[in-house]
């Protein structure tokens, strides 16, 4: 409880100072308890209390003092009130008395009123039922005359149909006859027969009259136009008049067509010319072409102007029109393509095209002939890059067919693989810049259309030469594979084409070798000098043109083609070689007359290898002092005379004791290097032949078992290979070997291996010797 | 002089053209080798791969009097083998058997079965039919194809049926179908025949292949592999007789015989006549065959098909022979009679 007490306390004292706060504006120097003296609840009590409780006599004095004051001023504020209010109330009631005074008369007045406004209603009312009669009557009359006039109007329509058509205000005509159309509906079949005829015929005229308006090429296109307006308001079929203007319009087509062949046709012919003469002839010539078809295509793109204004929901078939027009156009273009033409050509149409274009592009928006020609425009570039392209392997690929077919005259065959080969290089290189000259000729021109193409153009090119030479690549490769079969060919091989195919092998590898070391640099250096930029080719796709992977690419067909030539040389020794082994019978081989005549035949084929390598191929660097070495090092294991004497010596049990020296004299010896690589050079092809017929040779011998005489016989022919191979060979060293390797396997596989004595070795190939001199004599 | 070689070496007395893979041997890794001495008394060299692998060990040194030819081991006995030999002009083919060892090597007598003397004119080959037991063999000379049938216990061979091919045809060689025993490529001048052997008719051919030597694959029937001179190894489906399938570029000189590994039939192996042993992989090529067609832009992507390059040699390389216990060893032998063996196991493709 004891707590309480305080915090009541507390309460009520803030309470009070709220209070206080807020109420102390009004009534401040009294404390809060005494201002309830002006509420209503006032208690008189409570307040006297309180001021006892908080005043000291003097202030209770004091406040007496006031409080009756207050009360005196009180009172008479009261008196002062009472007296006024009394005076309004009493002018009040006087106010209303008078009021109640003037109300009593004003009963009768009103009254009065009424019995006059009565009796002007009824008067009213007597004047109008006398009037209505006479007024419905002159509501008849007016109709009748409305009628009237309208019946004369068009009983006088024919006649001023007539004055219109007369002034040629058809617009009126128009108007005037449309006006009357429904009467004409509802009674033409009956009252007005006649008058119907007559004004039709009047509407006939005009029809007639705005058509023939419409089809004069005189008359302005507002007029036309208005025509149109016109016939359609007459329900006139327009749609098929439309279809006859566009009907005309498109008669227009063929004629520009044709102008514009022309003028292509004049192009090449010209420009065929100029081929002789002057370049600028057929220059100067052009742009008259150019300027007589743009008359032609203003001529068509105002038509279709005038067309649009006439009927001006007409662009769908226009649009057709155009594009029919462009599409057709570039038609013309590619099938010149096809035909071969050159860039200045195509530049001239492109111009052509694009003029027409800037023409009816103006006077026609909407048909979006812009893109579209783009699109086609693209198209034709494209087209014309690939077939220029195509054309250039199609030169190359020519002048290498002469190979093939050229030699079989004969006599002229010596330089025809030369000529081959020059032209063919002539073919790749010269085309490919001249090429490169006629796209740059594109690139460089400054036409808005073909400088939206720049960028896709430098990649197709840049595109085209990648293809191009991989097609050659391919096209070389397919020309092996033809020959290939053909060489498979048991019947064609002995024949007369095997030779010169196999020269063509030659041609090949070279002409490779020169695209991989001169061509692709000389294009790849031209190329980058006009045609950097592109990429519009996605990144992703890498550059259009490598030409590393080209190089690459011929560099290991050159060697393929080299391989083959060898290939296809190597079999035919070793065919000639095979028969020589496995016709005689070697067991029981004569004693050696003379050296055989494979021989013969062997040099023979080496000398006409030597011929067509020698056309081809450049020489080698001379490397005789290499070649003193090498064969140094194999004499001191083998050398020829010091092996003779040998086998002389030790006849009885040599087998045993040569195989053993042979396989000591190999771990001793280098070994030797016999199938290197082939080099581009005329020693290092020939020489591979000659080893590689040699080592055919010893395998051959070493499928044969020998008499003394057939091992002999070896020893001979061989004898007398050893100095003209010299002649072929670069590597002297590498043939002695192989040719030791020849006799050394003839000895093992010999029976009885007694070679020939040195001097009759020698005597006869001497004798052969002045065989082979007689006979070139008695040639 | 050896290089980096990993074979193994072994020393035969003479020149040597053949070796063959003793079959039928299944615990040891075993090799008949037969030499070619025209003058000398010939052998038969029977060596074995020691265990671990690192030495060729002669389990058996037989004489055999004539110079060898062909040599071929029976695939179901491993005692059994063929040979076609030549003495002088003559030549023959025989069936021999290996005499039982008791562990000395000392030259027994071999035992010769029987003697294949129907023949005329130079004997090529004898074939075995290589996947199993089999009473039938054949033999091929110049001109003809005879069909045997072996029966070794009673040490009889009759012949079952002949074909004379002709004079123009001038046989080489010949391989014996392992999918199929009555199917034989015989090798000719100019093309490889197919022969039914039960109408001895002639069934295919593959036209103006000048094949030295030929083998089919032994996983996949109809596939047939050759070696010639010019075109290197050529890769035929025989019911696509008119193109190879694929070609491997072969040896720098002849390559003188192909053979498939038994196991791994993408793997093949040539021997030249340019003292080379060359590991081909065909699938390198067919992959490489498949890149190219579908995607001309990537030449860059052509995998060699050549795995590896033997080169250790002195001289042309005419035998070859793949193990068929262990599939990655294979035996070579040069002219000079030496013998290498060598073992491709890192080139295996990996499963």
């Amino acid at each position: 409880m004891g707590d309480e007490i305080p915090l009541d306390e507390k309460s009520r004292r803030m309470r009070d100072l709220l209070s206080s706060f807020y109420k102390a504006a009004s009534n401040s120097p009294k404390s809060p308890s005494l201002d309830t003296i002006n509420s209503s609840s006032f208690d008189p009590d409570v307040y006297m209390n309180l001021l006892i409780q908080q005043s000291n006599l003097e202030g209770l004095l004091q406040r007496h003092v006031e409080m009756a004051a207050e009360i005196k001023n009180l009172d008479t504020d009261l008196q002062m009130l009472v007296y006024e209010n009394y005076n309004k109330f009493i002018s009040a009631t006087e106010t209303i008395k008078r009021m109640k005074n003037n109300i009593v008369g004003m009963e009768a007045n009103m009254e009065q009123l009424l019995d006059k406004i009565m009796s002007v209603q009824s008067k009213s009312d007597g004047v109008n039922t006398s009037l209505f009669e006479r007024r419905e009557h002159i509501e008849k009359l007016h109709q009748t005359r409305n009628l009237l006039r309208q019946v004369q109007f068009i009983y006088d329509l024919p006649t001023r149909l007539g004055k219109c058509i007369k002034s040629e205000a058809y617009a009126d005509a128009v108007r005037f006859f449309t006006g009357a159309t429904p009467i004409f509906e509802a009674y033409g079949e009956s009252s007005f027969r006649d008058c119907k005829k007559a004004s039709e015929e009047a509407m006939g005229i005009v029809v007639k009259n705005l058509q023939a308006k419409l089809y004069s090429d005189s008359e302005p296109v507002l007029a036309k136009a208005e025509a149109v307006v016109l016939l359609k308001r007459l329900d006139y079929p327009v749609d098929s008049l439309k279809i006859k203007l566009l009907e005309k319009l498109k008669c227009l087509l063929p004629e520009l067509q044709i102008e514009f062949r022309e003028a292509e046709a004049t192009v090449s012919i010209s420009d065929e010319a100029s081929k002789t003469g002057p370049h600028t002839d057929s220059l100067s010539s052009l742009p008259s072409e150019g300027s007589r078809n743009q008359v032609s295509i203003s001529d068509f793109s105002e038509r279709v102007r005038a067309f649009r204004i006439i009927f001006p929901d007409s662009e769908m078939q226009l649009m057709e029109l155009t594009q029919d027009l462009f599409s057709k156009h570039f038609e013309t273009v590619q099938q010149l393509i096809k035909k071969r033409i050159n860039s200045a050509n195509l530049l001239v149409m492109l111009r052509v095209i694009w003029t027409d274009l800037a023409m009816i592009d103006e006077v026609l928006p909407e048909a979006a002939l812009l893109t579209y020609t783009l699109e086609a425009a693209r198209g034709v570039i494209k087209q014309y890059v690939s077939s220029s392209f195509s054309h250039l392997l199609l030169d190359v690929s020519e002048s290498l067919k002469r190979v093939q077919n050229k030699p079989k005259e004969g006599s002229a065959e010596d330089s025809t693989l030369q000529i081959a080969l020059e032209s063919g290089k002539k073919a790749v290189i010269q085309g490919s810049m001249d090429l490169l000259l006629d796209f740059r000729q594109l690139l460089d021109d400054s036409q808005q259309l073909l400088a939206k193409l720049r960028d896709l153009m430098i990649d197709w090119v840049q595109e085209g030469f990648q293809d191009f030479f991989r097609a050659l690549h391919n096209h070389f490769l397919v020309f092996s594979g033809r020959n290939m079969s053909i060489k498979l060919d048991p019947a064609l091989m002995e024949g007369q084409g095997e030779k010169v195919l196999a020269g063509l092998f030659l041609v090949l590898a070279q002409l490779s070798i020169f695209i991989e070391q001169s061509a692709i640099p000389r294009i790849t250096e031209a190329r980058s000098a006009s045609f950097s930029g592109g990429g519009v080719r996605r990144y992703e796709y890498g550059p259009a043109f490598v030409p590393a992977e080209i190089c690459r690419m011929f560099r290991s067909a050159s060697e393929k083609f080299l391989h083959l030539y060898i290939t296809m040389k190597t079999q035919k020794g070793s065919i000639l070689l095979k028969k020589r082994f496995t016709t005689p019978n070697w067991v029981k081989h004569k004693e050696p007359r003379e050296v055989h005549m494979f021989v013969d035949i062997f040099l023979q084929e080496l000398e006409g290898i030597g011929t067509e390598v020698r056309q081809i191929l450049p020489h080698g660097l001379v490397r005789k002092h290499i070649r003193s070495d090498s064969a140094g090092s194999t004499n001191s294991s083998r050398s020829n005379p010091m092996r003779e004497d040998k086998m002389r010596k030790k006849n009885t049990h040599r087998t045993q004791s040569q195989l053993l020296e042979s396989h000591l004299a190999k771990l001793f010896k280098q070994k030797m290097e016999i199938f290197t690589k082939v080099e581009h050079t005329q020693e290092s092809v020939v020489s591979t032949i000659v080893k590689l017929c040699l080592k055919s040779l010893q395998e051959f011998v070493r499928l044969q078992t020998f008499n003394r005489s057939g091992f002999q016989q070896i020893q001979l022919d061989i004898q007398f290979l050893r100095n003209p191979l010299k002649d072929f060979v670069e590597d002297e060293a590498a043939i002695d070997f192989l040719m030791d390797e020849v006799i050394v396997g003839a000895a093992e596989r010999c029976l009885d291996p007694i070679p020939l004595e040195s001097a009759i070795l020698d005597k006869l190939i001497q004798a052969k010797l002045a065989k082979i001199r007689d006979l070139r004599h008695g040639s | 002089m050896q290089g980096a070689s990993t074979g193994i070496g072994y020393g035969l007395k003479y020149q040597a053209r053949c070796i063959t893979d003793v079959k039928a041997d299944f615990d040891h890794t075993t090799f008949l080798a037969g030499t070619l001495s025209l003058k000398e008394e010939n052998e038969v060299h029977l060596i074995r791969l020691s265990a671990p692998g690192t030495e060729l060990i002669c389990e058996g040194l037989f004489s055999h009097q004539h110079e060898i030819w062909d040599l071929a081991s029976c695939p179901f006995d491993e005692r059994i083998f063929s040979t076609v030999f030549v003495s002088g002009e003559t030549y023959g083919a025989a069936v021999w058997k290996i005499p039982e060892l008791y562990g000395q090597s000392n030259s027994p007598q071999l035992e010769q079965l029987v003697s294949l003397d129907a023949h005329s004119g130079k004997i090529k080959c004898i074939l075995w039919w290589p996947s199993g037991k089999h009473d039938k063999l054949i033999s091929i000379d110049e001109e003809n194809l005879f069909l045997w049938s072996l029966d070794s216990s009673a040490k009889t061979a009759k012949v079952q049926s002949q074909e004379t091919v002709g004079m123009l045809h001038n046989l080489s060689g010949g391989v014996w179908d392992p999918h199929d025993q009555n199917a034989v490529a015989a090798i000719c001048d100019s093309s490889i025949q197919c022969w039914d052997l039960r109408t001895m008719k002639k069934t295919n051919s593959i036209e103006h292949a000048h094949v030295r030597n030929a083998d089919y694959n032994p996983k996949k029937q109809h596939i047939l592999v050759t070696a010639e001179d010019e075109c290197g190894i050529r890769i035929w489906d025989l019911r696509m007789p008119k193109v190879p399938t694929h070609e491997l570029p072969g040896h720098a000189h002849w390559t003188w015989a192909v053979r498939h590994n038994p196991e791994y039939d993408q793997l093949i192996l040539s021997a030249g006549t340019d003292s080379a042993v060359n590991l081909w992989s065909s699938s390198a090529v067919i992959s490489d065959d498949s890149i190219t067609e579908s995607s001309p832009d990537s030449p860059t992507r052509q995998i060699d098909p050549l795995v590896c390059s033997y080169s250790d040699y002195e001289d042309s390389v005419y035998g070859l022979a793949w193990s068929s216990r262990e599939p990655w060893i294979f035996a070579s032998l040069s002219y000079d009679g030496r013998v290498v063996v060598e073992s491709v196991k890192h080139f295996l493709p990996k499963n």
